[in-house]
């Protein structure tokens, strides 16, 4: 009693202990409020590990948790020898490459004449870029539009509608608006013409923004499912994004008891989660530079958008 | 050459007699045709691929049918809004394309600024990259991968948090079969997937407040709580305002990739939302021109409110999104 009067006291004498120990409470509190928040971005991951490695038996019961039981590697086995699976995921990396490095060519391509002042015309230019972020024909037309270029059930349809990205352009065409003028200058009294002068001055200097909007674009690719779930029916072109979507819904129907050879010692659940796994190992491997450039990607883009 | 701002010409052209504008712009493309070169690629893409598709949007007028093509479907007028206006199946999707917005709004929306205020208060550098670091992740997965993770969670078969509400002496739950958790978990999932991610604008807004405001605040012997609630509070305001503008105009925008991965039929009725909705009618059905007027109804509020949100935007806090 004593103890809690003495922590009420009076506002004016008090006040300075009184706030100073609520801190401590907040401090406690959200330390601990961030653990359980860390962990409830992990565990579902352990759960998804533990599951892709126990035994069949441990899986169907139930009995899994965060640590496997029973292990077993037939899964994995199975999963990367998998023709299909296999496919998939060379298709995605063959995509993420290909689609990230026309991507990014195009888009630097059209970012640079926009980014001077002196191109006539370039306000109503950045209009028409823009307003195709505000605005847009939708899903039907542009189906439509593919059908009519040929372009369904083909590689290409994967990426080319994809890459002018207008708001990866902005941020590029915003980071060479901060470049010196003197550098385009000096390389014109070299007698450099402008495409020159984009390759060996100006992309050379930009490539943090470049290596952001790369990896913007790379991720993209990645996990794409929607582009590839309209226009491909094809297998041999389906990219892993999409071969895992079929497996999520399908996996509680016939289709992986049908195609598991019974023999192993794997459920379509361990088979799903190691899939999973799989197609996340990529995404985890370039993390680290993700995050990096990520954070400057969008601080770029939220301070200059 | 200084680059020279629009309007005012530069000097050597106002010795020549004056042209129009298309004679100027045939000047300057001679004078730098490899500026004007470069654009060419980007402009042939983008009229290709965003503006055929626009004026593809007259089918939803016409009754499209793939045979007879584009230019010979009969025009219907506004047949396929009228039709779409007294569906009953568009009546329930517009609705649950409001709610799963609305929710994903008054939960998801304040979730990350609360967030960044607790990231804001951690001392230990470390812990707090640790865990910007773990929550972060989930961003980079896509909506595949997050929807395998919850389908698996929350399994009636051996999924782990059913597995906890058992051994609480609770009931299962089916929650990707029962209509009244189904948008729960649409929701905690996007959650689960982007919050740590949205801190990050408002951090960064955090380092903006100038840091003499909380040395002054010290000095008047302002505790952590009222430095929170007078200077970070309306230091970040504009930025919650300007993120909450851009958040409305995607109101219809429910989550489509989320959704289509998640769903299935028994819980249409709670989570087909307009997204879902047009691609099943459209690609599914191949009900062409309607699928393009629902498609369309929803580009023209979205870009409504876009338009209204910006200059709101630009009129009481002097910045907007362009």
């Amino acid at each position: 009693m004593d103890h809690k009067k003495a922590l009420e006291g009076t506002n004016t004498t008090r006040g300075v202990i009184q706030t100073s120990f609520s801190e401590k409470c907040f401090s406690v509190f959200n330390y601990a409020f961030f653990i359980v928040m860390g962990l409830t971005t992990l565990l579902p991951f352990m759960n998804l590990i533990a599951k892709s490695l126990s035994s069949e038996g441990a899986v169907i019961s139930g009995q899994v948790g965060l640590l496997p039981v029973g292990v077993q590697f037939e899964t994995y086995k199975y999963v990367l020898q998998d023709s299909m699976f296999l496919n998939s995921l060379k298709v995605s990396i063959f995509l993420t490459v290909v689609g990230t490095a026309c991507s990014l060519f195009l888009t630097t391509l059209t970012a640079y004449p926009l980014s001077k002042y002196r191109l006539r015309g370039r306000k109503g230019l950045l209009l028409i870029f823009v307003f195709t972020m505000l605005f847009s024909g939708g899903l039907i037309p542009t189906y439509l539009l593919m059908q009519n270029l040929n372009l369904v059930n083909t590689f290409p349809v994967l990426f080319l509608p994809a890459m002018v990205n207008v708001y990866n352009m902005l941020i590029i065409k915003n980071y060479f608006e901060g470049l010196p003028d003197e550098l385009e200058e000096s390389a014109k009294l070299d007698g450099a013409g402008n495409i020159r002068i984009l390759v060996s001055v100006i992309v050379p200097l930009s490539l943090p923004v470049m290596a952001t909007i790369g990896l913007f674009f790379a991720v993209a690719f990645w996990n794409d499912y929607f582009a590839a779930m309209i226009y491909i029916t094809d297998p041999a072109i389906k990219p892993m994004q999409l071969y895992l979507k079929e497996l999520l819904v399908s996996s509680s129907g016939d289709f992986l008891k049908d195609n598991v050879d019974a023999a192993i010692n794997a459920t379509p659940q361990s088979i799903q989660a190691s899939s999973i796994l799989l197609a996340t190992i990529p995404i985890l491997l370039v993390y680290p530079f993700l995050q990096k450039y990520f954070v400057k990607g969008v601080l770029v883009g939220s301070v200059k958008g | 050459m200084k680059p020279t701002i629009e309007p005012s010409p530069a000097p050597h052209r106002e010795i020549k007699p004056k042209r129009g504008y298309w004679g100027r712009l045939g000047t300057d493309i001679w004078k730098e045709w490899d500026l004007y070169l470069l654009l060419v690629p980007g402009i042939l893409f983008i009229l290709l691929f965003k503006y055929t598709p626009m004026y593809g949007i007259t089918i939803a007028f016409k009754d499209f049918n793939i045979f007879t093509g584009f230019a010979d479907s009969p025009w219907v007028g506004w047949k396929h809004f009228e039709k779409l206006f007294t569906s009953p199946d568009f009546a329930q999707v517009f609705k649950n394309t409001v709610i799963i917005s609305f929710l994903k709004i008054v939960i998801l929306f304040p979730l990350p600024i609360m967030i960044a205020l607790m990231l804001n208060e951690l001392r230990n550098m470390v812990f707090k990259r640790t865990v910007q670091t773990v929550i972060y992740l989930p961003h980079f997965l896509s909506w595949v991968i997050v929807g395998g993770l919850f389908i698996d969670l929350l399994s009636t078969n051996g999924g782990i948090v059913n597995k906890l509400l058992v051994s609480l002496g609770m009931e299962q739950i089916a929650f990707f079969l029962d209509n009244s958790v189904f948008r729960g978990v649409l929701i905690t999932s996007a959650g689960w997937k982007e919050t740590g991610w949205s801190t990050i604008v408002y951090l960064a807004a955090f380092t903006m407040i100038d840091p003499m405001l909380y040395e002054a605040a010290k000095i008047d012997g302002a505790g952590r709580w009222k430095q929170l609630w007078h200077i970070t509070l309306p230091g970040i305001a504009p930025i919650i305002v300007l993120m909450f503008i851009l958040r409305l105009g995607n109101v219809l925008e429910a989550g489509t990739e989320q959704i289509l991965v998640m769903y299935n039929p028994v819980v249409y009725q709670v989570s087909d939302v307009i997204g879902t909705y047009v691609y099943r009618q459209g690609l599914g059905n191949q009900d062409y021109s309607f699928s393009t007027a629902v498609g369309l109804f929803e580009a023209v509020i979205s870009f409504t409110l876009v338009i209204i949100g910006n200059s709101m935007s630009r009129k009481y806090l002097q910045r907007g999104i362009w």
